[in-house]
This record gives structure tokens, C-alpha cells and sequence, in this order.
């Protein structure tokens, strides 16, 4: 049986290889893709889109809502097919060079105000959604059974929960646990599944959600507005006047200086922590499979010979992402835990910090 | 380089789609969940700790049933010693009071006994002496046919009344 899986396994892969390279030929022969531009093309799948590609199409995009307002202050709203092939359509197009390369640009050429659906927003409604879907229903399960241990993929969700809570908050933050824990689980779950989703690369996935710096943005700002908009009168005291002598703070205010940094560069290295990690190992996996045909456009046969290391080496990047996608939401839970804890202290007590 | 700059309208959506998920989760969800799985934790400590502490009361009713089965056993070995002790004195009691009893009739019987041989002899006496008084009268007719006997016989009488007089 187990002889069989692997066999079938291995001649899906083998076909699939094998039809890569025959469309792949057929695109030079027909001097569509003349020269393969490894930057572009690793820009172009870390990137965001106004479609979302499908597998074996290079021209074919589903379809996703364009939302723009002009200089004039008029929206415009329209589906991203009208502007596929460099075609215009209401006064806009896809900009192909210059600065705004990629992205919707009125027919002179200024950039809109752009609110448009894009391919990675429409990727983080999936995620929340699947995250709803997910939270509820362990809710549902609660709700149903009442104290019956929960059975199969919600006792795994149920596991993650009590991982996240039981094992990392509730230390951390203790008696103020309830009051914060729904939004770290909720960042916790939302890193999560938008970390899996970036890793299958066909329709539901594929978007570089975290990759993307807007979204991580987004994510330690809200951190950063949690920490300091509760902190407490002993968080803002020991930032500027902190427990240190005198002279490090009087004429010159050198410790609150630091201490104001602090406030910025926490965030700031929870957002660039999550971006670089997915973003990084999004880029390696992309680059093994371009090894193929970096080689492979020089001779089929050195092709074939990279593509089994490529696979083999991708493959294994895609499993260390998995684990990756899992440790970076915790690390930014736990950090953002740490955080609005520390901006929490009722009285003077040393916190051992973990900057990184 | 586009990867670097955050695109706004790619922030304006993610924020939206965090605040929503966060507002929709943290009413409905996460303190339903929270307070669940803490609720089951509390039950899971509170079941090991009953079933402990039913696990010892077990333990205990074993060591105190055996205690009692102890007790019970040492009350019945007592109790029949007790009734082998009554069942000899009973005997013994028994014996004594039957020997008693024999040795009262065995008696009576000896006084009949005597009383019988006495007047059995007191009446062998009588006819003894009425068989003597009848020999005696016979041999004394017979020795009193003469006269002259008579005469000496008054006489001598009459000399033994004046010699005791």
C-alpha cells in the first residue's frame, strides 16, 4: 500500500514536471517570455495583485474588485479583468514601468487614491474568515457539549487556545488575563492562518499576507496603541523619570530619551520580525523553484537534474515555514503580551525584558 | 522598492478586517471559550480530587471492615468458650446435684431400712416372749400338779415377800 501512495506520488510529480516544461517551452517558442528576469518574478509572486492567478494561466486572473478615487474626488469602481493585457478602461491602467510599475494609475499617469480590492486584502478577508470560522467553532462545541472534552479538529484548535492562554498569557499577565486575552488570541489566530494560507500556492492561498509590510504594520500598531493607551502611571513615571541617578537624567534627559525610543522600536521590531521571517522564507522556496528553469534554459537535461534538488530543498523550506508560521505568531503574541504587561506595572518591580 | 512601502489602501483594509475580526471575536467568542475550557479545568481538578479522596475512603472502608470482621471473629471465639465453659459447669452442677439427690434417697432408704429391722425385731421380740410366757405356762402347769409343790412354791414366795420386807 505504502509502496503504492509513493509511487502514484512520484509520477503526479514526475507529469507535473514534465507539463511545467511543455508549457514552459512552448511560452519561449512563442517568444512570450524571451528572457526569464528572476527579480521580477520573485517581486512579482512576494507582491500584491489586482487578480489572483490560477494554476497553469498566465493570462487568466480571477477577477477581484478595483476601488479608486481620482484627483477629482469621484470613486470609481470596477472589476481588475477591464485592465488586464494593458488594456484602459474609466480613465485608468496598470501602470507597466516607472514609478508606480504595477499598480493603477490615471491615463496621465498620477496615482489615485486607491482603496481596491487587491489580491492580498481580499487574502486577509479569507483569513479572518477562516478565523471566525474557527474560533466559532470551538464556540460551538462549548455551547453544544458543555464540559465534553473536544474531539478532532476542534480539539486541535482547543489545544492551540489552551497553549496560547493557559501556558503564555495568563503567566505573563495574570490577574489582567481576561481583560487582554480576546485580542492576542485574536492576533495569535490571525498571524497563524495567514501565515498557513501564504504557504499553498493556489487560490485560497498564495497571497504574501505577512510578507507584506502593510499588514504587519497594521498588526504592531494596534500593539503599540494596546501598550500605551492602557499604560499605567507607573509605566509613563518610569519612562521619564525612571529609577536611575540623577545626573543620567536632569540636564540632559539621556534615560527618557532611551526610554521614548523604546516606546517606537518595540513595535517597529515586531512588525519587521513577522515581514522579514514570511516574507524570507517565501523568497527561498521561490528561488529553489526558479533555479529550475534558470538552468533548465540551458540544456533540458541540467533542468531535470536541478529540479529533483530544487524540489527536495523547497519542499523542506515549505515544511520549515510550517513550523516558522507557527513560531512567529508566537513570538508576536507572547511579545505583544510582554508589552502590555510591562506598560501594566502597579509597583516598582524589576521585569526581566526581552528586547531580542 | 514596492515590497518596502506599505501600501495605504492595503493598510486601510487590513486594519478594517482586524478590527472587525477583533470586535466579532472579542464580544461572542474568546471569554465564552475562556471561561469554558477554565470551567472544565475546574471540573477536571475537582473529579481527580473527589476521586482521590473517594479512592482513600475505599481504602479506609477495607481497613475498617476488616477491623470489624476481626472483632466479630474475637467475639464469637469468646462467646464459645463462654458456652463450653457453661456447658461443664452445667454438668458438673448437674452431677452434683444428682449425687445429692441419690445420696438423700440412698438415706431415706437406710431409715426405712432401720425403722423395718426395728419393728420387725420389736415384733420377733413380742412373740419370743409370748412363746416364753407360753412355755413358761405349760412347763409351769405341769410343774404344779402336785399340791406339795404348790405349797412350797407359796411358801417360798411368801418368805421372798417377808425377806424384802
Amino acid at each position: 500500500m505504502k509502496k503504492v501512495i509513493t509511487a502514484i506520488v512520484a509520477l503526479v510529480i514526475v507529469g507535473l514536471m514534465a507539463f511545467g516544461y511543455m508549457s514552459a517551452s512552448r511560452h519561449a517558442a512563442e517568444g512570450h517570455e524571451t528572457k526569464l528576469d528572476p527579480k521580477e518574478v520573485i517581486f512579482e509572486h512576494l507582491g500584491d495583485a489586482y487578480g489572483w492567478e490560477v494554476p497553469f494561466s498566465h493570462h487568466y486572473r480571477i477577477p477581484l474588485p478595483i476601488i479608486v478615487r481620482d484627483n477629482g474626488g469621484s470613486w470609481h469602481c470596477f472589476l481588475s479583468s477591464r485592465l488586464a493585457d494593458g488594456q484602459e478602461y474609466d480613465g485608468f491602467k496598470i501602470a507597466t514601468e516607472g514609478e508606480h510599475k504595477g499598480k493603477v494609475v490615471s491615463t496621465d499617469g498620477s496615482r489615485p487614491l486607491d482603496f481596491s480590492i487587491t489580491k492580498n486584502a481580499f487574502g486577509i478577508f479569507i483569513a479572518a474568515i477562516l478565523v471566525i470560522l474557527m474560533v466559532f467553532s470551538i464556540k460551538r462545541w462549548y455551547k453544544k457539549h458543555g464540559m465534553k472534552a473536544p474531539r478532532k479538529g476542534t480539539a486541535l484548535l482547543e489545544v492551540v487556545v489552551d497553549f496560547v492562554y493557559t501556558d503564555t498569557i495568563r503567566p505573563i499577565m495574570g490577574r489582567e488575563a481576561p481583560k487582554y486575552a480576546p485580542y492576542l488570541l485574536t492576533v495569535f489566530f490571525f498571524i497563524l492562518t495567514m501565515n498557513l494560507l501564504g504557504l499553498i500556492v493556489i487560490f485560497p492561498g498564495g497571497a504574501n499576507l505577512t510578507g507584506n509590510l502593510a499588514v504587519t504594520l497594521v498588526l504592531a500598531v494596534c500593539t503599540f496603541l494596546v501598550t500605551n493607551l492602557t499604560g499605567t502611571k507607573e509605566y509613563w513615571k518610569e519612562i521619564f523619570w525612571p529609577d536611575v541617578p540623577v545626573a543620567l537624567k536632569c540636564p540632559l534627559p539621556l534615560m527618557p530619551i532611551i526610554e521614548i525610543f523604546g516606546i517606537f522600536t518595540k513595535p517597529i521590531a515586531l512588525m519587521i520580525r513577522l515581514f522579514a521571517n514570511m516574507m524570507g522564507g517565501h523568497m527561498v522556496v521561490i528561488v529553489f523553484i526558479l533555479l529550475i528553469f534558470i538552468f533548465g534554459a540551458n540544456s533540458l537535461a541540467v533542468g531535470v537534474g536541478t529540479s529533483v534538488f530544487s524540489l527536495a530543498f523547497s519542499l523542506f523550506m515549505l515544511l520549515l515555514d510550517t513550523l516558522v508560521s507557527f513560531i512567529q505568531a508566537y513570538v508576536f503574541t507572547i511579545l505583544s503580551t510582554m508589552f502590555i504587561s510591562m506598560a501594566h506595572v502597579k509597583h516598582h518591580v524589576q521585569v526581566a525584558v526581552d528586547k531580542e | 522598492m514596492e515590497l518596502f512601502k506599505p501600501e495605504f489602501g492595503l493598510v486601510f483594509w487590513m486594519f478594517v478586517a482586524f478590527l472587525c475580526l477583533y470586535f466579532i471575536l472579542a464580544k461572542f467568542a474568546w471569554p465564552f471559550i475562556i471561561k469554558s475550557m477554565e470551567q472544565r479545568a475546574d471540573l477536571i481538578d475537582k473529579g481527580v480530587a473527589y476521586a482521590q479522596q473517594a479512592k482513600a475512603n475505599l481504602d479506609n472502608a477495607k481497613a475498617e471492615a476488616d477491623k470489624v470482621i476481626a472483632e466479630a471473629r474475637n467475639q464469637q471465639a469468646e462467646i464459645l468458650r463462654e458456652a463450653a465453659k457453661m456447658k461443664t459447669q452445667i454438668i458438673e452442677e448437674a452431677k452434683a446435684t444428682a449425687s445429692a439427690e441419690a445420696q438423700k434417697v440412698s438415706e431415706a432408704a437406710q431409715v426405712s431400712i432401720e425403722q423395718a429391722r426395728r419393728e420387725s425385731e420389736k415384733q420377733l421380740k413380742e412373740e419370743v416372749s409370748e412363746l416364753a410366757l407360753q412355755i413358761a405356762e405349760k412347763i409351769l402347769r405341769a410343774n404344779m400338779r402336785s399340791d406339795a409343790a404348790q405349797k412350797e412354791l407359796v411358801n417360798k414366795l411368801l418368805n421372798e415377800v417377808e425377806t424384802k420386807n
